[in-house]
């Protein structure tokens, strides 16, 4: 069992950004707003995790995870595992209570809903963050890529049920997909982040790899979405 | 030879058998396989494995079926009444080569999908997808059916439902809890004992996630709750992040089982990580010192209880059930009902468990709607967002077996009540779904005027659902109000009767209390004052509005004075501090009303002064506007409902609420407010279109609509913030939007254009995998030649796709949104 992921406090300008802010000054009703809705996502979300450290081998259909039947397609996932000698297969949830709050605050307060959705979107992302050090921490000696989501590049989003097979992640921390390939519960993440002995170049998560490249909002305001 | 698993629960103690999965991969299997194959591709290492359980004692071994559902075998390539009979037929050779009196189970665990509303699977279709198997296992020679690893509780009642109506198999059920004693979903332990237990289940108990030592309290719990046998399969301790090994051996796991048998467990096996080996010690162990204690343990007596999946309500104090949801006598209720607007239901529901309600009553009961479907689609909605019980409230038998059927939990029926025709077809429903229910007091000669008379009904109620099998704990008995106004002498009569039914046959009681005040003044005090000595007679639950702080105060009141409530916590959690400020609420339209307690302070500072404003308001209409501006709720709702003491509703609409959103969506436009304060300024505004609509309702008027638009999130897609929001937008501009929901059949789009006559359609879709929904609904619509045009929008669309799959518009925004909707509309 790994240690559990703690929130301590949620990036309220992480979650403002979403919302589409840009910087601006916001006003005392908005703070107000984020401050009340991001006590009640850190009360009521779970974050659970799991991870496969795999050994992979580069074949003509794509990287195969050794000991499974899951390739991993698409040419941006051979270059992100370039130079790496195993794979890290993550997935992190902060489980089914956040649908719930996100449920009740849309009958109640769709501002409420509006805000609490973007906080637990941080919520996870800040999960994945943590995992990333447990698993930094667990596997020493290792050098860490940026952690590679499923459906972004081309890695195709339909891996995902075989991925999730693969980490038994429905038994492990409740995680499933459904038949559109969508995770649920929906604040959750899947990822593979590659290990290698010797130093990685630094390659960052890049507006070019990326599958929303031509649809960004952020993009469209002259932003990005990775700060 | 017979082999009855009812009969060897008799038994001191019964041993199941280990892993499979553990042992198909320690024989080469690849982790994402799909399991239930190797029946057909490798039998022989099937029929060892069972073998090998078999030598080492298992009395029950699980066929290798656990995934054998339509959905994870969907790329195999072989149906599941192969692969499922393939499994139970290993299962059965290795028996009858080694152990000919042991029992094969068919072992079924979760479809792999969450259920609505989480996932999208619906109670229905995971029911169908169970019966199949079932049907399959039950075909091929098992002698029980297992359904283990289950996180949902609605999940297991579908299989439940799919093993009853499906076989005649005896059926355990373990579910998997974690260390805060819930499943992943939130399942409490004590509501799947009443759930299960409710639902004629033989055994239950738990599996997997943790091993013996850790699931002890797990097991302690589950053994307060139930007298069923209760079922033991832990995993071979915890697996070491790194290498996935377990942490506890053979011996040791033996041991701790050994440990546990002081709770009272019948049925002992392993999960994860064990192998044959463990089943040996644990058999060993049994064998030498025996489970004698199992029968020795005192028959518990089990509290009178109601639950949801999440929440469990125990009947041994006064407990309130609310009674807002219900549509007599209130014309916006009935409103909302015909248009379908489950949101108002969820608002009233939410409303009274914030106010003290403990148990909801649901009664959606109208001429001309569907109740049935009503009710269903009700039932799923309250519980998507209410974690209290629910009281399922109709007179029409067929719409409580349908709430029955996709309640998660054990829920209250309402009613059954003396009359030889209502016994017999109310309470087998009661029996089959394993609800409680309450027994009104009547019969064919309506009430009976006198105690005796009520009590004897009372008594009858009972004596029928004994003879059923339906236990007294779960039989509640209204001994009916009347009113006091037309018959003072009856005030005493209901009481005598509720203080006999309580201490003579120690039923739990339920009155509706209201009724009493018909026709006085001050309903309020005579109704607190009534409630006050109903109490004292041995009400346990009043059925009350929640929302009138006296009546739920003269509850709270009565558990400190009464000693219920311990050392007063509960009453100074809620009193503590506060000003209390009585308010006479009996009219639909204050209680239902504004939005009293989402009030928030504060300006956003773009306030228009009355000497220094290009509006042209002044008074009201000007405080109304800044209110919308500012976001200020409490404020736009009280100003609304002052201008239409001495305002037209149309000169408001569109004098006031119109420019003043119109000036919102421009500085969104502008980028100088975000999309939160749009938001917020929409929710004054919807909070002022509220108070007209009920002002128009009250006054007969037809409500303010500039046309019809249908919008739902596509099929396939649960991401439904977005088109949420827009909903809330096109609203505020007087449009009656007839909201599908998330996850909307093809169909079910087509049908709504068809039966109202819409123009527009407005589709929204988060994922790129589920663009092709969006695509297939268009084409749908246009291939039934509907005059309507279709507005899309979603976070992965682009113009450019939208004109692909013939959108007439894209909407990048939901303040886009609306100017489509103007421009279609007008």
């Amino acid at each position: 069992m790994h240690a559990d992921i703690v929130l301590g406090q949620l990036d309220k300008n992480e979650a403002l950004r979403y919302m589409g802010h840009r910087g601006e000054d916001i006003d005392e009703q908005l703070d107000k707003l984020i401050t009340k809705c991001e006590k009640e996502v850190l009360r009521c979300v779970k974050p659970r995790f799991v991870y496969k450290v795999c050994d992979i081998s580069r074949e003509e259909k794509g990287i195969l995870v050794k000991d499974t039947n899951l390739f991993l397609t698409g040419n941006s996932i051979k270059k992100h595992l370039d130079g790496c000698d195993k794979a890290v297969l993550m997935a992190v949830t902060i489980s089914a209570d956040a649908d719930r709050l996100i449920r009740i605050a849309q009958i109640r307060d769709m501002a409420e809903a509006v805000a609490i959705d973007s906080l637990c979107s941080v919520a996870v992302e800040q999960a994945c963050d943590r995992a990333e050090l447990i698993i930094k921490e667990e596997n020493p000696g290792y050098y860490q890529t940026f952690r590679f989501g499923l459906g972004y590049g081309d890695l195709p989003i339909s891996l995902q049920g075989q991925f999730l097979h693969v980490l038994n992640a429905p038994k492990q921390i409740g995680l499933n997909v459904s038949s559109t390939d969508m995770l649920t519960p929906t604040k959750s993440v899947t990822a593979v982040i590659g290990l290698s002995k010797n130093p990685i170049p630094q390659r960052a998560r890049g507006c070019q790899t990326c599958s929303m490249n031509k649809k960004c909002q952020f993009r469209q305001k002259g932003g990005r979405c990775n700060g | 030879m017979a082999r009855d698993f009812r009969e060897l629960l008799k038994r001191d103690y019964v041993i199941l058998d280990g892993a499979m999965g553990t042992m198909l991969q320690a024989a080469g299997m690849k982790m994402g396989e799909t399991p239930e194959m190797l029946n057909i591709t490798h039998p022989e290492l099937l029929v060892s494995i069972h073998e090998q359980y078999l030598n080492a004692g298992s009395d029950v071994i699980y066929a290798n079926t656990f995934g054998g559902n339509a959905y994870k075998l969907e790329e195999c390539g072989h149906s599941v009444d192969e692969l499922v009979t393939a499994g139970i037929k290993n299962a059965i050779t290795a028996r009858d080569n080694v152990k000919p009196e042991a029992l094969v189970a068919l072992d079924v665990g979760p479809i792999g999908q969450l259920l609505e509303p989480t996932g999208t699977l619906s109670f229905e279709e995971a029911y169908e997808m169970y019966a199949e198997v079932v049907k399959a296992g039950s075909n091929a020679g098992a002698d029980l059916v297992v359904f283990e690893t289950m996180t949902d509780l609605l999940d297991v009642k579908a299989a439940v439902l799919a093993a009853k109506e499906n076989s005649d198999l005896p059926i355990m059920c373990t579910m998997t809890f974690e260390m805060n004693k819930r499943t992943f979903t939130g399942c409490m332990v004590p509501s799947m004992a009443l759930t299960l237990e409710g639902l004629g289940v033989d055994a239950i108990g738990v599996n997997c996630s943790l091993g013996p030592k850790e699931l002890e309290p797990v097991i302690e719990e589950v053994t307060k709750w139930t007298n069923l046998p209760v079922v033991v399969k832990p995993n071979a301790g915890l697996p070491d992040p790194q290498t996935n090994e377990y942490n506890v051996g053979p011996k040791d796991f033996a041991e701790f089982m050994k440990d546990l048998r002081k709770y009272g467990i019948r049925v002992f096996g392993g999960c994860c990580g064990t192998n044959p080996e463990f089943i040996k010690e644990l058999s060993d162990m049994l064998k030498e010192n025996g489970n004698a204690i199992v029968n020795e343990l005192p028959q518990k007596v089990i509290p009178a209880a109601v639950c949801s999946a999440t929440k469990v309500v125990p009947i041994d104090q006064p407990r309130i059930i609310g009674e807002r949801i219900n549509p007599t006598g209130k014309k916006i209720f009935q409103e909302a009902l015909r248009k379908g607007d489950i949101d108002y239901i969820l608002n009233q529901a939410l409303e009274q468990v914030q106010a003290g309600a403990d148990i909801l009553d649901v009664n959606v009961g109208l001429p001309g709607i569907d109740e049935r479907e009503m009710m269903i689609t009700a039932v799923k909605s309250l519980q998507s967002v209410v974690d209290v019980p629910l009281q399922l409230d109709s007179t029409i038998p067929e719409v409580l077996e349908a709430a029955l059927r996709v309640y998660n939990g054990k829920p209250i029926v309402n009613s059954v009540n003396g009359e030889e025709e209502s016994l017999k077809n109310v309470l087998p429903l009661v029996k089959k779904y394993g609800a409680s229910v309450v027994g009104l007091t009547l019969d064919k000669n309506g009430i009976p005027k006198k105690a005796e008379d009520r009590f004897a009904i009372a008594k009858k109620i009972l004596d029928a659902a004994l003879v059923i099998g339906i236990p007294k704990e779960n039989v509640y008995i209204d001994c009916l109000t009347l009113t006091a106004s037309a018959e003072q002498d009856g005030v005493v009569e209901t009481l005598k009767a509720l203080h006999r039914v309580k201490t003579e046959l120690g039923l739990k009681t339920v009155l509706g209390v209201s009724n009493i005040s018909f026709g006085l003044p001050n309903r309020v005090l005579v109704n607190h004052i009534f409630l006050t000595m109903a109490l004292e007679n041995g009400l346990d639950l009043p059925i009350i509005n929640p929302n009138i702080e006296e009546m739920t105060g003269a509850v709270r009141a009565y558990k400190l004075l009464a000693g219920f409530d311990k050392n007063s916590v509960d009453f100074i959690k809620h009193y503590a501090g506060k000003q209390i400020v009585p308010k006479i609420v009996i009219s639909e339209n204050k209680s239902a009303g504004t939005d009293t307690k989402s009030g928030t302070d504060g300006a956003r500072g773009i306030q228009q002064s009355a000497s220094d404003n290009d509006t042209g308001l002044e008074g009201d209409k000007l405080a109304l506007y800044n209110a919308v501006l500012n976001g200020l709720k409490n404020e736009g709702a009280d100003c609304t409902a002052k201008l239409l003491e001495n305002t037209d509703s149309m000169e408001v609409v569109n004098e006031v609420l119109i420019p003043a959103l119109d000036k919102i969506g421009e500085e969104f436009e502008k980028g100088t407010l975000f999309l939160p304060q749009l938001i917020m300024s929409a929710s004054v505004a919807q909070a002022a279109f509220e108070v007209i609509r009920k002002f128009m309702i009250k006054s007969d008027a037809a409500p303010v609509s500039k046309g019809k638009i249908v919008i739902a999130t596509v099929k396939g897609d649960v991401h439904d913030i977005g088109k949420n929001i827009v909903k809330v937008l096109l609203e505020n501009y007087g449009y009656d939007v007839i909201d599908l929901g998330k996850d909307v059949p093809y169909q079910a789009v087509v049908d709504a254009v068809k039966e109202n006559d819409v123009k527009l359609v407005g589709l929204s879709a988060l994922m790129t995998t589920t663009l092709v929904s969006m695509k297939e609904t268009i084409e749908l619509l246009h291939k039934n030649n509907l005059d309507c045009k279709v507005m899309v929008g979603g976070a992965v669309l682009t113009p450019e796709y939208a004109k692909e799959i013939h959108a007439d518009f894209y909407a990048k925004d939901a303040k886009e949104s609306v100017d489509i909707a103007k421009r279609v509309l007008g």
